[in-house]
Formats: C-alpha cells, sequence, structure tokens
C-alpha cells in the first residue's frame, strides 16, 4: 500500500494538470500525476517534427485509412500526416453526440497543450462581471484583482510574446517583443487607425517565444507546432512545466492509467483517493492521496465526478446543486470575412510565423448593444497566395507553371472568437447501462447556439466585411458559417464555480463546495466563456488552487 | 557482402525502372505526358522529373474518396494513347477536357482531381519544392516584411 500513498493525485497531465504538477512537486508533495493516454516523451518522441513534406506519406495528405479511423479528429484544420498521431483513435474513444459534437482531443502525456492554438489573452472585469450584472447563470466568485497577480505568475514562467494589448477589455501582460506584421498586416493596421476610434489590429498574445527563456526558444519560424517544437519555443506541459515537477524529485508520472473514479469517505467527507483502470491491462488500483486536483479536461473531470456516486452523492460527486454537468461551452468562430490586395507586390516575408494578427473586442465594451450580449475578437491572416492559387483553374503549361512559382497577390483572412452564453440546457451526461472497455460509462453530449450566439455571428460578419472595406481590400466575401459546438475546442463549463452551493459546483478556489479536498482547475470551472482563448486562465487559476490547497493542508483544515 | 558487390546491387537497384502499383504500364505513360503538360521543365525540372506520376498511383487510390478514383480511372482510359499525341495536339486534347471538367463538382471532374493530385505531388516533392519554389526546412526566425527579390520564387508552405 505504501508506494500508492502520494500527499497529492492531479488527474491529467495537460495544460492544467502539467502546472498543477509544477506547483504541488515545487510545495514539496509528492505528488502522482495520472495520464489516460501512452507517454510522450518531449522532443524525442515529436517523430515528425523536422520532416520535409515529402519525407511524409503521400506528401503529408490524409489518406481514407487515417480518416476511417480518425472520422471526427481529422475534420481538423491541423489534421495530416505529420500530426495525426498527435489525435485520439475516434472508434477506439466513442462518445454519444445527442446533438452533433466535434470533441477533438489527444490522449497522451501533455494532452492538448501539445496541439493547442497558443492564444494567451487575460479576462478582465469586463469578463467577470458580466454574468451578475446582466443576470445570466451566476457570477464569478473572483474578480480580476484575484487573478492578475496568477496571470503574472504565469506568463513570467512560460513565456509567451505579443504586442501588448493593455486595454480594460484586454489587461496588459508581461510579454516578450510580437512577431513582425506582414506588409499587409502594417498597411490595415494603419487604415484601421484612420478609419476607427475603437478597432485596431495588433499582433496577438501567444505563447511561442520571439526570444530564448531559460533554455527555451526562440521560434524557428517552422509553424508545425502540433508536430511538437523541438526547440521548446512553445508551451507545452512536456516542455516546461513537468520538467520543472520532475526536477523536483516529488513527480510520479504515470501514463496508460485511465481514472474511473474518486473514493470517497462518507465519515470524513473528504476524497482518499482515485480509482484507476490500467488502459492495457484493464486491470484496477487504488491509490491515496490527502487531496485530488482534476484537470483531465472539461468532459473527462466533470465525467470523473458524475461517475463518483453513493449514498451521500447519488447524482455525482459534489453535485448537491444539480449543475454538475451543466452549462457546457464552447466558442463560436462562423463569422468572418474574407479579402484579397493587389498593391504591396514588391513586399514579402520569410518564415513561418506561428500567430495570427488579432482585433480586441470592441462590441459591449463601452457601448451597449441592442441585439446581442458580450462580444468577440478576431483572429486575422494575411499572406500571398502560393501554388495553391492554381489548383482551382483550368490553366496548365509554362506559363502557367511560371506565374504560380512567383508570390501571388495577397490574401485575407479574418474569424471572429465569440462569446456563448451559459445555457443550463446544454450539457453531458453519463449512460451508467452502457459501460465502455474500461468499465467506465458513456458520456453523451448536447450542446446547440442559442439566439445570442446567432444575432452576434451575424454583427461578427458584417463588422468584418465594414473593417475590410474601411480598409480598401478587394474581393471583400462576408461569411456567417454554421458551426458545429466543440469547433473551436475551447469545452468549457459543466462543473462552474460560483459562490453559493446551491447553484455552483466549485468554490473561489476551485474546491468543491461540498468536498474540500478536491480541486477542478481545468475548463470545467468556467463560468461565462468570455471571448479570449481560455487556456491561460486555467493555468493561472491552477496556480491560484494549488497555493490554496497546499496552505490549507499545511493548516490540517484539508 | 563487400562494400564493391554493394555498390554494383545498388546502381542497379537506381537503374531499375520503377514499378506501378495501382495503374498499368501504359496508363503510366499517359499519366505522364499527363503532368508534364500540366507542369512542364521550365527554368525548373518537369513533373515527371519528380516522380509526380509515382506521387499519383500511390495518392489516388489511398486519398481519393471512391467517387473520385471511379472518374480518375475512366478519365484516365479516355486520355489512352496521350502520350503518342504530337504536342499540339495534347494540349488541345487536355484544353477541351478541362473546359469540360471544370464546371463539374470536384469527384466527378477527372482534370481537377488530376491538376490536384500533380500540383500536390510536384510542389511538395524535393525538386518541386526546392527547385520550382523555395523552401526552408527551419526558417530559423521570421521576418514580417522584406522587399521582393527579383525574379524570387514562392514559398513551397
Amino acid at each position: 500500500m505504501g508506494t500508492q500513498t502520494y500527499d497529492a493525485i492531479v488527474v491529467g497531465s495537460g495544460m492544467s494538470g502539467g502546472w498543477a504538477a509544477k506547483e504541488l512537486c515545487e510545495k514539496g508533495l509528492k505528488t502522482l500525476v495520472l495520464e489516460r493516454g501512452q507517454q510522450l516523451r518531449h522532443v524525442t518522441d515529436y517523430t515528425t517534427a523536422l520532416k520535409d513534406p515529402w519525407q511524409l506519406p503521400h506528401n503529408n495528405r490524409a489518406t481514407n485509412a487515417d480518416k476511417a479511423a480518425q472520422p471526427i479528429q481529422s475534420t481538423l484544420y491541423l489534421y495530416d500526416q505529420s500530426t495525426k498521431g498527435m489525435f485520439v483513435d475516434d472508434n477506439r474513444y466513442h462518445y454519444e453526440q445527442a446533438k452533433p459534437f466535434n470533441w477533438y482531443r489527444g490522449y497522451h502525456v501533455g494532452g492538448r497543450s501539445l496541439m493547442w492554438s497558443r492564444h494567451v489573452f487575460r479576462f478582465s472585469d469586463l469578463d467577470f462581471e458580466a454574468n451578475g450584472k446582466e443576470g445570466v447563470g451566476v457570477d464569478w466568485p473572483i474578480r480580476y484583482a484575484d487573478i492578475s497577480p496568477w496571470y503574472d505568475y504565469v506568463e513570467k514562467f512560460i513565456g509567451a510574446s505579443g504586442e501588448n494589448p493593455a486595454l480594460p477589455q484586454l489587461p496588459k501582460q508581461i510579454l516578450q517583443p510580437p512577431f513582425e506584421m506582414t506588409a499587409l498586416e502594417k498597411y490595415v493596421k494603419g487604415a484601421f487607425e484612420k478609419a476607427f476610434t475603437d478597432r485596431r489590429l495588433i499582433c496577438s498574445s501567444i505563447a511561442v517565444l520571439s526570444r530564448e527563456l531559460n533554455g527555451r526558444g526562440p521560434c524557428q519560424g517552422r509553424n508545425q507546432c502540433a508536430r511538437g517544437c523541438p526547440y521548446s519555443a512553445y508551451f507545452s506541459s512536456n516542455g516546461v512545466t513537468l520538467p520543472a515537477a520532475a526536477a523536483t524529485g516529488n513527480l510520479t508520472l504515470q501514463p496508460d492509467s485511465v481514472v474511473h473514479s474518486l473514493i470517497y469517505d462518507e465519515a470524513k467527507n473528504r476524497v482518499t483517493g482515485v480509482r484507476v483502470v490500467d488502459v492495457n491491462t484493464l486491470k484496477t488500483t487504488e491509490y491515496f492521496s490527502r487531496i485530488v486536483f482534476l484537470c483531465a479536461s472539461t468532459l473527462n473531470s466533470t465525467s470523473i465526478l458524475l461517475n463518483t456516486r453513493g449514498k451521500r452523492f447519488p447524482n455525482g460527486l459534489g453535485n448537491d446543486s444539480g449543475e454538475l454537468g451543466h452549462n457546457l461551452m464552447d466558442h463560436h468562430n462562423g463569422g468572418g470575412a474574407t479579402a484579397s490586395y493587389s498593391g504591396l507586390l514588391d513586399r514579402y516575408y520569410r518564415g513561418r510565423r506561428s500567430t495570427s494578427m488579432y482585433i480586441p473586442r470592441f462590441r459591449n465594451v463601452t457601448t451597449h448593444e441592442e441585439k446581442f450580449k458580450r462580444g468577440y475578437g478576431y483572429e486575422f491572416y494575411s499572406g500571398r497566395n502560393n501554388w495553391t492559387r492554381g489548383v482551382e483553374t483550368a490553366d496548365f503549361g509554362a506559363d502557367f507553371k511560371n506565374e504560380i512559382t512567383r508570390p501571388g497577390t495577397w490574401s485575407v483572412y479574418t474569424e471572429g472568437y465569440g462569446e456563448t452564453l451559459p445555457r443550463h440546457d446544454n450539457r453531458i451526461w453519463l449512460s451508467h447501462d452502457k459501460l465502455d472497455k474500461w468499465g467506465i460509462p458513456a458520456l453523451n453530449v448536447s450542446m446547440s447556439y442559442g439566439d445570442n450566439e446567432h444575432a452576434m455571428a451575424q454583427q461578427m460578419m458584417e463588422d468584418a466585411v465594414e473593417m475590410f472595406k474601411a480598409a480598401k481590400l478587394e474581393d471583400v466575401q462576408g461569411f456567417n458559417h454554421p458551426v458545429t459546438p466543440g469547433s473551436v475546442i475551447h469545452e468549457m463549463g459543466t462543473a462552474r464555480m460560483g459562490r453559493d452551493p446551491k447553484t455552483s459546483v466549485l468554490n473561489s478556489h476551485n474546491q468543491l463546495h461540498a468536498v474540500p479536498n478536491v480541486f477542478v482547475t481545468d475548463g470545467s470551472f468556467m463560468v461565462s466563456s468570455p471571448t479570449q482563448n481560455p487556456s491561460l486562465t486555467y493555468m493561472a487559476l491552477t496556480a491560484r488552487a494549488a497555493d490554496f490547497a497546499v496552505d490549507k493542508l499545511k493548516r490540517g483544515e484539508l | 557482402m563487400g562494400s564493391a558487390a554493394l555498390g554494383q546491387v545498388l546502381t542497379a537497384f537506381a537503374a531499375a525502372p520503377r514499378k506501378a502499383t495501382t495503374f498499368s504500364e501504359s496508363e503510366m505513360r499517359t499519366l505522364r505526358a499527363l503532368v508534364d503538360m500540366i507542369l512542364p521543365a521550365t527554368d525548373s525540372p518537369a513533373a515527371s522529373a519528380a516522380d509526380t506520376h509515382y506521387f499519383i498511383d500511390l495518392a489516388i487510390p489511398a486519398c481519393a474518396t471512391p467517387a473520385a478514383q471511379k472518374t480518375f480511372r475512366s478519365g484516365l482510359a479516355a486520355f489512352a494513347g496521350f502520350d503518342q499525341l504530337s504536342a499540339d495536339k495534347q494540349v488541345a486534347k487536355l484544353k477541351s477536357r478541362a473546359a469540360a471538367d471544370m464546371p463539374l463538382s470536384y469527384d466527378e471532374s477527372f482534370f481537377r482531381i488530376l491538376k490536384d493530385y500533380t500540383m500536390t505531388g510536384y510542389f511538395l516533392s524535393e525538386i518541386g519544392a526546392t527547385q520550382a519554389l523555395a523552401y526552408e526546412r527551419v526558417p530559423g526566425g521570421f521576418w514580417g516584411d522584406l522587399p521582393l527579390q527579383p525574379n524570387q520564387k514562392a514559398w513551397a508552405i
């Protein structure tokens, strides 16, 4: 039994789990990190990272067999021969889509911290106050002042770069210098400054190093991040937090270990450990600890709580409120515009920048919109057309080849990332009568966007068109695509924080209201969805919760 | 095996004609002529010099949808003997097929499928990416706003 007892257990090794591991280990806790996926060693296991297109099967094109094995994962923009190994086999890891929901994920050490889009903006009080002011969902139990020092703490360690927005809606950050704009982006930035007072184009805040930091980076301009970075230039658990945790000597990292449920002691009202099924041998083992951090990703952490049932908690651990599994959110990015520009033909670029430009939110910041609540920021991309512009034409021959081997005109693309309001009926639940090979009940997901999101998406398109026209871009085409929930890969909610145990699952320290030694610090804690990419906030609140937990533990209060 | 003998084996292997896996020898001759008609030798080698027809031979069965595969096979059959035609006739035949095919959906259009796989096969090959285009595996950074050099090639990716 001795080797199965730790001070802390962390479930999951991705964005949040890596941070929990680092913080708890550095504070002296013997910590077991359980990862349901396989081992994936930093650099050593990035087997496709430096492959040229012609060294990959079919010049990096996915095959019909790939798509059959990964029918959901293969629809992702990142998916190709070089990255397919980072994503799950959909047939092996089935879930029930009560409504269509794209669940993109990787089961391996590091989780999605290896394939994330790396954008790291802070939330502001505009975000933390919105639910309370508008009477939507429940109020966030924290404000910007509570999280601000933890954003500082995380940004210093992960290393991020960008053009510091320093706006009320996008607070000032600790950033390295941004990556350079293209000639077209500089032009658009200038045009926006002339045409608008409330809109600007900036370089996104991104967890990619533009300068060396602690022996990592800088970015080498490959833009093949999702293969894994041999230069450690972007933040991942594998390259940054897990090595820091391991360096303490307090870390035990155990892959291939899926957590079935938590072990709850009703007399003590504490969780005493976790039940783990070995992914390969199917053998069940119990591990024990004084505190548990759930960082298994939104849908999986909540599933573990829902699957921990007994007399005290018949509907899932800590589910006195009935809100566990509810209020699922994702962003929506269906609205935007494309354009071209026939000028600046004497300017080009070198290298492949791995970040977007960004247009910060301007709706419902200082003004009040009639049609919808909240707002959106835009990612913005530009480049000169390459050979692919010739695929869809009738041309061929020497003149055609000469033309398409030279840089084409500029093309420009923007899409909004809109806030989604929390709704009780967007939810996940388990089918306890339908078990997978590991004995875990089937997960059901049901989510749809509502009127607020649809009204917002229309405005996202119209604003994008207006901005492109104001910048005198050409062939401006707006779009407003329907979005399948899950597609932005920002699953949030299902175990929300709040002040009142009657209406929320977690308190202001990511601690279960009902069971004080369980902390949930992945996207499931989210109360609203803001417009910003959420990972930075998961990291900051994980570090904050770890600090709180260890303090309480030392005081004998857990 | 001594190194001299190994050398002979390697030389023989390199000289041996490459075998196609999907298409017949005559179909491969047709395909070779078609990819070179789309992307002929210019200041960089022709598509066939990068084995683009062999790329297609492997990629069509692996990557194309069943409908596109069917379209491609029957389209290729309709071009039987294409390699025997004069250059002028080749141009005219491919032009007329392009005009007929462009309005069709991708899966129904032999020309669009052929062009897609020809371009992917060539421009992402070592010859296409590094001679017809410009390619850096590890650029070493990002320079956002540089003057375009005379006759500068576009980046392959």
